[in-house]
C-alpha cells in the first residue's frame, strides 16, 4: 500500500476543515485568556501582542479594592446554586410522576411545562418585576432564585421525565412484587439508575442560571448582583478596562466550561429537552 | 421505550391501580402517587408562570408606570396599548431586525453546525479532544460573548479589527456602521451557538448504521451521494430538533446584542426584545412593553407547539 493512497486529499480535507473550525472557535477564547494576563498598556497595544510580560494585576484588581467581585461571586453561587438544587430536587419528583402517569390531560400538562421553559425572557421579566416589587424581592438573592426557577424548574421536570421514561420497566416491577412501596421504588431503584441524568440536569440548570444576565441586571441590587452584571459594569462612560474585563470573563466562563464538558455524553439529551438520545 | 399503549407492562399509572401489591393505595383514596409526586413542582411552577401570564395580560390592557421605588400606578386603557403597538414603526422595525437576525444566526448555525458535525464525524485522529474544544463557546455566558466580541472588533486595539484592516478587507469602525455591526452581532451569536447544532447533529450521525454507509461505499457511491441519499435523510428529524431548539433560544436571549451594540448604531441591531426592555426600563411604559411581550410569547408558543409535535412524531411524548 502506497502512502499516497493513505494520505489522499479526501482523508486530509476533513483535517483542514477541522483546523479552520478550531481556529474560529478558539482564537477568541485564547485572546481573552492572553489579554487577562496583560498589563493595561499591552492590552491597549494597537498591534496585537503575542509576547508580553505576563501579570496577574487584572485578577488581583478584581478581588481587591472597594468594589471587588467577591460579593458578586457569592451572589452568583448562591442564586445559581440554590435555584439548581431546588429545581433538580423537585424536578426529580415531578419528572418521575409525569413519566409514570398516564392521564387524559397529560399532553396539555406537558405542553404547559415546556412552553414555560420557552417563554422569552424579556416578556417574563415584566410581570416578575412588578410581582417582586410587591413582595420586596427586588435586590435580594431570593428574587433571583425564584426568577431562575422560572426556567430551571420546567427544564428539570421535562428532562428528568425523559430520563425516567428511558428506564427499563422490569426492574421497578420486580421491586414492587417484592413489596416495595411506590416511593421506595422511586427512591431506591429509579433514582439511583438515573444518576447521570440527575447530574446532567443539575449542571445544565447551573449553567443556565450562572450565565443569566437579563434577570440579574433587572432584579438584583448592590447586595445581590452576579458576576455577569459585574462584567457589564466594567464598561463605563469613561472607558473600558479590557484587562479586567477579560479576567472576569475568564472567571465567569471557566467553571461552566469544566462542568459542562464533564457531562458531554449526556449533553445532547439535556440540551434537546430529551428529544435526541446521545451516545 | 416508545410504546404508546397504556397497557404496556411496567407503566404503572392511574390506568392500572391494582398493580403494585398491597402497598399501593387505591384510586379512591385521594390523589394518586404520581399526582402527589408532581404536586410541589407544579404548584411552584403555576405560581411563577400562570400568575405572571395573567398579570402580563392585565398589564397590556393598562397604562402601568413606576412611582418612586416600589409604587406602581395603573389606569385602564383597554386595547390602547395594542393599537399603539401596531401603529409603532419602532416595533415593526424591531420585528424586522429580529427576523433578519433570526434568519442570519439560525441559518448560519444550522449550516456550519452540520458541517462541523460532518467534519468531526469523519476525523479519526484527535476526534475526542477536538469535539470538546469545539463545544466550549456554548458554555460561556452570552454577556461575556458580547463583551468579548466588542473587544475583538474595537477599531483601535481589537484583534479582529486589526486582522481585517491589515488584510485590507475592512478598515472602518465595525460596530459603527449599520451593516457591519449587524454582521458582527450575527457572527457573535453564530460563534456561541454553532457548537450546539454540531452537538445535536453529531448525535444523529453517530446513530446511522455504519453497514448502510459501507454498503453504499462498496456500490461506488461518492461521499456527496452518500451524504445526500443516506446521511441527510437519516438525520432530517434530528436537524429539525436542532432548528427548533435554536429557534426557541433565539427568541429567548438578547444578551449578546445588548452588550455588543445595545441596539445601535442608529437602531440597526435593535431587535424586538431590546425594544421591549427599553420601553419598560428606560421609559417605564410597562403596560406597553407587556403588549410587545405578549406578542413575543405568542410566537414562542407557536415554536413550542411545533417542538412537541416533533416529539410526538418521534414517539418521545405520550
Amino acid at each position: 500500500m502506497s502512502t499516497g493512497a493513505r494520505f489522499s486529499a479526501g482523508k486530509i480535507f476533513p483535517y483542514v476543515l477541522l483546523v479552520v473550525l478550531l481556529l474560529w472557535t478558539l482564537v477568541p477564547i485564547a485572546w481573552m485568556l492572553l489579554s487577562s494576563f496583560k498589563s493595561l498598556t499591552d492590552v491597549l497595544s494597537p498591534t496585537p501582542l503575542l509576547t508580553f510580560k505576563p501579570t496577574l494585576a487584572n485578577y488581583i484588581g478584581l478581588v481587591s479594592g472597594g468594589n471587588n467581585v467577591l460579593t458578586y461571586f457569592r451572589s452568583s453561587i448562591l442564586a445559581a446554586g440554590i435555584s439548581t438544587i431546588i429545581a433538580t430536587t423537585l424536578g426529580c419528583f415531578a419528572g418521575y410522576g409525569l413519566a409514570r402517569s398516564n392521564f387524559r390531560g397529560k399532553r396539555h400538562l406537558a405542553f404547559w411545562i415546556i412552553s414555560t421553559r420557552m417563554a422569552p425572557i424579556a416578556a417574563v421579566i415584566l410581570p416578575l418585576f412588578i410581582g417582586f416589587t410587591f413582595l420586596h424581592l427586588i435586590n435580594t438573592v431570593w428574587g433571583l432564585i425564584v426568577a431562575y426557577l422560572s426556567f430551571n424548574l420546567p427544564f428539570a421536570i421535562w428532562i428528568m421525565n425523559a430520563f425516567f421514561a428511558d428506564l427499563p420497566p422490569g426492574i421497578e416491577e420486580a421491586a414492587r412484587v417484592d413489596g416495595a412501596s411506590n416511593f421506595q421504588t422511586f427512591w431506591r431503584i429509579a433514582l439511583p439508575m438515573t444518576a447521570p441524568g440527575i447530574v446532567t440536569t443539575a449542571i445544565l440548570c447551573l449553567v443556565f442560571s450562572w450565565n443569566d444576565y437579563a434577570f440579574a441586571v433587572t432584579f438584583a441590587g448592590p447586595g445581590s448582583q452576579t458576576l455577569p452584571v459585574a462584567a457589564s459594569q466594567l464598561i463605563t462612560q469613561t472607558g473600558v478596562d479590557w484587562g479586567q474585563l477579560t479576567a472576569i470573563g475568564t472567571v465567569v466562563a471557566l467553571p461552566m466550561v469544566i462542568v459542562g464538558l464533564a457531562v458531554r455524553r449526556y449533553l445532547v439529551r439535556g440540551l434537546t429537552l430529551g428529544a435526541v438520545t446521545g451516545e | 421505550m416508545q410504546s404508546e399503549t397504556a397497557a404496556s407492562p411496567g407503566r404503572p399509572g392511574e390506568g392500572s391501580p391494582s398493580r403494585g401489591g398491597k402497598d399501593r393505595p387505591g384510586r379512591s383514596r385521594g390523589p394518586s402517587f404520581e399526582a402527589r409526586m408532581m404536586l410541589p413542582a407544579l404548584v411552584i411552577l403555576a405560581a411563577i408562570s400562570i400568575l405572571p401570564l395573567l398579570y402580563i395580560i392585565w398589564m397590556s390592557l393598562n397604562n402601568v408606570t413606576l412611582l418612586g421605588g416600589t409604587g406602581i400606578s395603573s389606569n385602564w386603557t383597554g386595547l390602547g396599548n395594542w393599537g399603539r403597538m401596531f401603529a409603532d414603526p419602532g416595533v415593526w422595525a424591531g420585528w424586522a431586525a429580529m427576523v433578519i437576525y433570526f434568519i442570519g444566526t439560525v441559518g448560519l448555525e444550522m449550516i456550519l453546525g452540520l458541517v462541523a458535525a460532518l467534519v468531526i464525524h469523519e476525523v479519526v485522529w484527535g476526534k475526542n479532544l477536538a469535539f470538546s474544544l469545539i463545544l466550549i463557546p456554548m458554555f460561556i455566558a452570552p454577556v461575556i460573548v458580547g463583551l468579548l466580541g466588542r473587544f475583538l472588533v474595537n477599531p483601535t486595539y481589537g484583534l479582529y479589527a486589526w486582522v481585517l484592516r491589515e488584510s485590507g478587507i475592512y478598515s472602518g469602525n465595525i460596530l459603527g456602521g449599520s451593516v457591519s455591526a449587524f454582521v458582527a452581532v450575527v457572527l457573535m451569536d453564530v460563534w456561541e451557538w454553532t457548537p450546539l447544532v454540531a452537538l445535536i447533529t453529531l448525535a444523529g450521525l453517530v446513530s446511522i448504521q455504519p453497514q448502510i454507509l459501507e454498503a453504499a461505499k462498496v456500490d461506488g457511491a461518492s461521499y456527496w451521494e452518500r451524504l445526500r441519499h443516506i446521511v441527510l435523510p437519516s438525520i432530517a428529524g434530528i436537524i429539525i430538533v436542532a432548528l427548533l431548539i435554536r429557534s426557541m433560544d433565539a427568541l429567548r436571549y438578547f444578551d449578546i446584542i445588548w452588550q455588543a451594540t445595545n441596539g445601535g448604531p442608529a437602531n440597526a441591531t435593535k431587535i424586538i426584545p431590546l425594544r421591549l426592555y427599553e420601553s419598560a426600563f428606560r421609559f417605564f411604559h410597562l403596560g406597553y412593553a407587556a403588549t410587545i411581550g405578549l406578542l413575543m410569547l405568542a410566537v414562542s408558543i407557536l415554536v413550542a407547539n411545533l417542538f412537541t409535535g416533533i416529539l410526538r412524531q418521534r414517539g418521545l411524548l405520550r
